[in-house]
């Protein structure tokens, strides 16, 4: 399993409680963006366009804490930015690890082997690095060569330290399933703990307009990728998100899910969309008029299949749904028969 | 609404250059959503004579008062200003969404891979295999 048994129960137990308590709208994991500068600028990347003067400012480790609290997610993912480049990155970890969140650092590994000594290794720490396919399509998504050896070496290095270690993907549509199905394999072979794959979203400020998904070349991507799995191969998700992406399920989005808190502050209505931003994550949840995102409600929402938006919605059908919970523990313990 | 071009400014999609100076409220709402949604520094006009130079990251269009909020170039804390003291907005930062890091990046890798044939070419010549 590529979710180990501690973290499953933690998320499940959480979900649990909210749905036998009624709760309508509950965070599932907490996108916490401490920083919008990167040392990247990659193609389909639309949150790192700024100002200077806005890619200075950084979220303190006490407003990052304070976040998580306010929030109460039992996962916090820390993208960005390359959250590497924060100063202060070894406290804001070291203070959220002691909140017993589970806590992704999404990072482009290019400071990691630098960094590695700032992090103890903790199971409720676990280093999720960009990785966009095999060499050749790594470095031309993040638009500089030599980036994929360098995420390498770093991975090994983390590992032989004994931090979880996990790759995030995202692909777009020059995607080749056989070259996704040999990095996969090559991401095993390096010991990762599992991978994540999304398709990518189209965000309007992205440099690379041209190679986003749409929703059915989507499917048609993701099923040729993920039919006939490896029984080496481990995601680090939900297994009905992928049978969504493999267009084996359908969804509505859950924009509440995986809640933004950065500089600006709570961003509505998600992590992609951003259409003003809330002072605190309550009056994010009361004021925000969800009824109008998601498929069929928000042209801006059309093709979107990205993991922020629908990974809430297939943890919620597996604790919510007889079928989904059926489902979800047959490719938990058969990951191949799907 | 009033709209001129900076002079000097790059005619392209980007609003990149642009002054506006609404003449009613229904022009200042959407010339604060154009500056809203712009990903460079704005400078705004005040009633008052102040001129500021930020980013503007939030608005609040309902209520009684609405007000946009703005990260001045020079300042650590974000201000809070009504619309009803805004003047004019000039789209006068550069545009950092206006895709030009993306064009580089293909241009240099084109650039690359014909030198690369070229190369490949004139080996295969001086081999006399072409």
């Amino acid at each position: 399993m590529a979710v180990p048994v501690s973290q499953m129960y933690s998320v499940a137990s959480y979900v649990l409680s909210n749905k036998l308590r009624g709760v309508k709208r509950y965070p599932l994991v907490l996108m916490l963006e401490p920083l919008f500068r990167c040392n990247l600028a990659c193609a389909g990347c639309g949150k790192i366009q700024y100002p200077d003067h806005i890619l200075d400012k950084r979220l303190t480790p006490e407003q990052c804490w304070d976040a998580a609290e306010e929030c109460g997610a039992p996962i916090v993912a820390i993208p960005g930015g390359e959250p590497l480049i924060h100063p202060e990155i070894g406290r804001i970890v070291e203070g959220l690890v002691a909140q017993k969140r589970y806590l992704y650092v999404c990072t482009n590994a290019i400071l990691m082997e630098r960094k590695l000594k700032e992090f103890t290794p903790s199971q409720y720490l676990t280093f999720s690095v960009h990785m966009d396919g095999l060499k050749n399509e790594h470095d031309l998504a993040v638009c500089r060569d030599g980036v994929y050896e360098v995420a390498v070496r770093a991975i090994k290095e983390a590992l032989k330290l004994g931090h979880r270690v996990t790759t995030n993907t995202t692909l777009f549509d020059d995607a080749n399933p056989d070259r996704v199905r040999k990095f996969f394999d090559e991401m095993m072979a390096l010991g990762v703990e599992g991978m994540m794959i999304s398709p990518g979203y189209s965000y309007h400020k992205a440099p690379d307009q041209q190679h986003f998904l749409k929703k059915s070349r989507t499917k048609e991507l993701f099923s040729r990728i993920l039919s006939n799995p490896k029984g080496s191969w481990k995601f680090n998700q939900s297994p009905l998100f992928l049978d969504f992406l493999m267009g084996k399920r359908e969804y509505q989005c859950t924009p509440w899910g995986n809640p933004t808190y950065n500089v600006f502050g709570w961003q509505r209505p998600c992590y992609l969309l951003q259409e003003g931003y809330a002072k605190t994550f309550r009056e994010l949840l009361d004021t925000t008029e969800w009824q109008d995102y998601g498929t069929s409600k928000n042209e801006k929402c059309a093709e979107c299949m990205v993991h922020c938006g629908y990974e809430a919605s297939a943890v919620s059908d597996t604790f919510g749904t007889v079928s989904g919970f059926a489902r979800t523990a047959k490719l938990t313990m058969l990951p191949t028969s799907r | 609404m009033t709209d001129s071009t900076a002079q000097g400014a790059d005619h392209t999609d980007s609003l990149e250059g642009r002054v506006f100076r609404p003449a009613s409220s229904a022009e200042l709402e959407e010339a604060v959503d154009l500056a809203f949604d712009y990903r460079g520094d704005v400078t705004l006009g005040l009633a008052s004579g102040e001129v500021l130079v930020g980013y503007l990251f939030n608005r609040h269009v309902k209520g009684e008062c609405p007000s946009v909020e703005f990260f001045p170039e020079d300042e650590s804390v974000s201000r809070t200003i009504p619309y009803s003291t805004i003047a004019s907005i000039a789209f006068t930062g550069e545009d950092t969404a206006n895709g030009k890091s993306w064009e580089a990046w293909v241009s240099k890798k084109e650039s690359e891979r014909r030198a690369e044939a070229q190369r490949v070419e004139e080996d295969a010549r001086s081999r006399g295999l072409l």
